[in-house]
């Protein structure tokens, strides 16, 4: 899968200052059709109307986390190829392996930087 | 032998009809007042017995007496009506202020990385007032490490209390009853949400790219 700046990414996180910066940080990458939702089940209905090439989730946020999200993604024949990444401050070992067996693309820790950001979604599209 | 009098009897009454609309709604105050009033109405009764038990009884007595300095020396009521309120405002206020001056940091830092710099003037000009206001922004640290400070204080407040409580009771360490677990709290299980670690706690990136990775043997290995 090559990566494509024109792609629509979507941002999930509660918290309206992290998704500024993630949003700041992705138009420096390039990144022009950048969306945005709150939580997962605001995530997963912008999903079913819209394709997206790339998610970008927090994990802790109510009432549907981004675990719980990504799940649903995977669960789902018509989302379950989406790319994802987790940006969290979970960072506990059973934190990773969970998203990794529940299909997560990559993993970021939060605090993170623009390229630790570049590098993983470069890693997601380059595997 | 001695008959409880009238008197004590009449005082039993009084405290049992003052609470009787209670439906059961009785506090440890309470409970400790009625020993007071019990204990006081079989004083004649328990001059006639045995020395030994009237001492047991009088140290019981004094006992709770002794809870009762002890509960009042905790100040409980004024942790739950001024001291924690006063914190939880102290957060709430740390928690405005960063996210004001975090919010005035990116909008200088969007309105530089969006201007014109084919005026070089005109762009310094806006990069050094911009700098100016990121200065400003940041005074935000000093306030809110006051406002930590205030915050910190009330928890040893509460923890100096609560363990001189402790100690006072010589309550044993293991006596503690088992905590049911909440909804909130079988959630944050269930979905594994633990919140950010300290440093050192948490694995690091290079250790998250180790599993990511390392593919599902590594992961596995964790587990034996």
């Amino acid at each position: 899968m090559a990566l494509d700046l024109q792609m629509p990414v979507l941002v999930v996180d509660d918290y309206k200052t992290m998704i500024r910066i993630i949003r700041n940080l992705l138009k420096q990458l390039g990144f022009e059709d950048i969306d945005d939702a709150a939580d997962g089940t605001e995530a997963l209905e912008k999903m079913k109307q819209r394709r997206y090439g790339l998610v970008i989730s927090d994990w802790n946020m109510e009432p549907m986390t981004g675990y719980e999200l990504l799940k649903q993604v995977r669960a789902d024949s018509g989302l379950s190829k989406t790319p994802f990444i987790m940006v969290t401050a979970e960072s506990k070992t059973e934190n990773v392996i969970a998203a990794k067996k529940a299909g997560v693309n990559n993993y970021i820790v939060k605090p993170f930087n623009a390229q630790t950001l570049k590098g993983k979604i470069e890693a997601v599209f380059s595997d | 032998m001695t008959q409880v009098t009238r008197e004590n009897v009449a005082q039993v009454i009084d405290f049992l009809e003052e609470n009787k609309e209670r439906g059961g709604d009785v506090s440890l105050t309470d409970v400790m007042h009625l020993a007071e009033v019990m204990s006081g109405s079989m004083h004649d009764f328990l001059a006639t017995v045995q020395p030994a038990v009237t001492e047991e009884l009088t140290a019981i007595a004094r006992e709770i007496s002794n809870m009762k300095s002890d509960i009042a020396q905790l100040r409980a009521n004024d942790m739950t009506a001024s001291k924690i309120p006063d914190a939880g405002r102290e957060l709430d206020a740390i928690v405005q202020a960063t996210e004001t001056a975090t919010n005035t940091i990116m909008e200088c830092a969007e309105e530089i990385m969006c201007a014109d710099t084919s005026d070089a003037e005109a762009y310094q000009a806006l990069v050094s007032d911009k700098m100016i206001s990121v200065f400003e922004a940041c005074t935000f640290q000093d306030i809110t490490g006051q406002r930590i400070s205030k915050v910190v204080s009330t928890l040893n407040y509460i923890d100096e209390r609560v363990t001189a409580f402790i100690e006072r009771l010589r309550i044993p360490e293991g006596l503690d009853a088992e905590l049911e677990e909440s909804d909130a709290d079988r959630r944050k299980r269930e979905l594994i949400l633990h919140g950010p670690q300290h440093a050192g706690e948490g694995v690091s990136q290079n250790d998250i790219d180790g599993l990511m990775n390392g593919g599902q043997a590594e992961i596995d290995a964790l587990f034996d």
